[in-house]
């Protein structure tokens, strides 16, 4: 047994100490899942925002894009937003994702190469794909919101100089409603950050996995869970910063 | 917060603080609250009716019937267990606990009412024979368990061979949706899911150690511990522990240890 360091005449420092690998592996996990899930999710939330947005003039055309596109970016974001994000993930990481990666039966992958997927990246897959969906539900409406939230005579104007609708929402309305989706954004990847730590319940090694194997180890509760809130709160402080930062930078065009 | 509030916040604080400093005699006036976490056939297990079944529920409830004490069963998840029995949630932890030197610093022991071995269970195809077969491949534990336990010390407690999961349902899972390549538990429940499942078997080590499962209590709760181990040795005396033994697990009960 080691020595025990005692911090504060309580913390042992020393257990966390011992774990000292799998927290800091867990870290760059949890950043990592976070990163690729909040650019996966913002392009993805763009799609579905402008799906469940979009409308024809022509009547057959509008008839298809509500039953092609509006309807099930509707059902999609409801879904997601109108069941817990834990449920979603046990329900991917031992329903959904064995149906398409099997080494029996998948529907996409089998065989050999479906087991080293799994066994090396399954948890990685179902975080990396549940947050992503998830994330996308959430960041779909406020993509939603920030396009509706300008006025409509910015398009009017647009499309009255010759500009197609494309180019108008791309060059005209995305960058007004971008400056207004900062804040709700950024308040979305803070919550991303967090929700993250659900995944350890699939076993992927990120921080709060890291807390649950010492605290299961050495039945102490205080010394892992307070570090890695320490951790989070240390991120999520980062993560608002650089927001803020951004907020500086790209909201400048409002403050003349 | 208005200044009355925030007294009537202390005082309230005040309040708690003194009653859980308070000595808490193992008064008969409420029942004893038992910890046990139910996803653990056939040890303790929800039924269709959500009532909490099994070998430990079976074996405290004899117990509590011979010492003529009240207990009330509540599931605790595996994972908090501990932590509630360090809270005062609960005043005692029947769950299929192994009884180790690290938990016996914080946690007294009753005597063991069960003897465990460690059981592999892998893909009826797999080659593997024993613990250090393992090596190097993924092996699924639950958080915290005797088998987390042997498999931190055989590969590393922060290999990332080793899965950790909740419950030995989810263990189970993950092996037949080849996650993993073999799950480790406790023999009791491990041969009990293995037999669900067709296209698993069990593998027994016979290099891995034997265990005892036994009651945990607060540390410093003798009167608690010396009055569920003289219930535990009247219900073996009078062979009530032999009777359950042979229903829940059909077999003839071991002779256990009395310390």
């Amino acid at each position: 047994m080691d020595a025990e360091i005692l911090w504060f005449g309580w913390f042992r420092a020393d257990i966390i100490q011992e774990y000292g690998a799998l927290f800091w592996s867990g870290l760059r996990m949890t950043v990592g899942v976070t990163v690729v899930c909040i650019l996966q999710g913002t392009l993805l939330g763009l799609v579905i925002g402008l799906a469940r947005l979009a409308t024809a003039r022509n009547a057959v055309a509008n008839a298809a894009c509500r039953f092609l596109l509006r309807w099930p970016a509707t059902v999609y974001i409801s879904f997601f937003r109108g069941t817990p994000l834990f449920v979603q993930i046990l329900l991917m990481h031992f329903a959904v994702v064995p149906l398409f990666l099997n080494p029996a039966d998948g529907w996409l992958i089998s065989g050999d190469l479906a087991r080293d997927l799994r066994q090396d990246y399954g948890a990685l897959i179902t975080g990396i794909v549940s947050l992503t969906l998830n994330s996308a539900a959430y960041i779909s409406e406020i993509f939603r919101a920030g396009i509706q939230s300008i006025d409509r005579g910015q398009m009017e104007a647009a499309r009255s100089l010759g500009l197609s609708h494309a180019r108008a929402m791309y060059h005209v309305v995305l960058p007004q409603a971008f400056r207004r989706m900062l804040p709700p954004l950024g308040n979305n990847a803070i919550a991303l950050l967090k929700d993250s730590s659900l995944v350890s319940a699939v076993g992927l090694a990120e921080l709060a996995y890291a807390a649950r194997t010492v605290a299961g180890a050495y039945s102490r509760y205080w010394e892992p869970y307070l570090t890695i809130s320490v951790m989070y709160w240390l991120l999520t402080l980062g993560l608002a910063w650089g927001v803020r930062h951004l907020e500086a930078r790209y909201g400048r065009g409002d403050s003349r | 917060m208005s200044t009355s509030s925030r007294l009537v916040a202390c005082v309230v604080a005040v309040a708690v603080v003194a009653a859980a400093g308070a000595p808490s005699a193992p008064a008969q006036s409420r029942p004893l609250v038992v910890g046990s976490s139910a996803t653990y056939p056939p040890f303790a297990y929800e039924n269709p009716q959500k009532q909490i079944v099994g070998f430990d529920v079976d074996i405290i409830k004899a117990i509590a019937a011979k010492t003529g004490v009240q207990v009330r069963i509540v599931n605790t998840p595996f994972v908090g267990i501990f932590a509630s029995l360090n809270n005062g949630d609960i005043d005692l932890i029947v769950s299929g606990v192994t009884i180790n030197e690290r938990r016996k610093q914080s946690y007294d022991f009753t005597a063991p009412y069960f003897e465990a071995r460690q059981l592999i269970a892998v893909p009826a195809g797999s080659a593997v024979t024993t613990l250090q077969g393992l090596n190097g491949k993924k092996v699924a534990v639950v958080t915290g368990s005797t088998a987390d336990d042997i498999a931190s010390r055989a590969f590393g407690k922060t290999s990332g061979n080793i899965r950790r999961f909740d419950t030995t349902p989810l263990i189970i899972s993950e092996l037949l949706s080849g996650g993993v390549d073999a799950a480790i538990g406790d023999n009791g429940v491990i041969a009990y899911r293995v037999q669900e499942h067709k296209g698993l078997k069990t593998v027994n080590d016979p290099a891995l150690a034997k265990d005892y499962f036994g009651i945990a209590v607060k540390k410093g709760n003798t009167a608690l511990r010396d009055t569920l181990n003289k219930g535990l040795a009247a219900i073996i005396a009078d062979g009530t522990y032999a009777k359950l033994y042979r229903t829940w697990f059909k077999a003839e009960p071991p002779v256990l240890p009395t310390q």
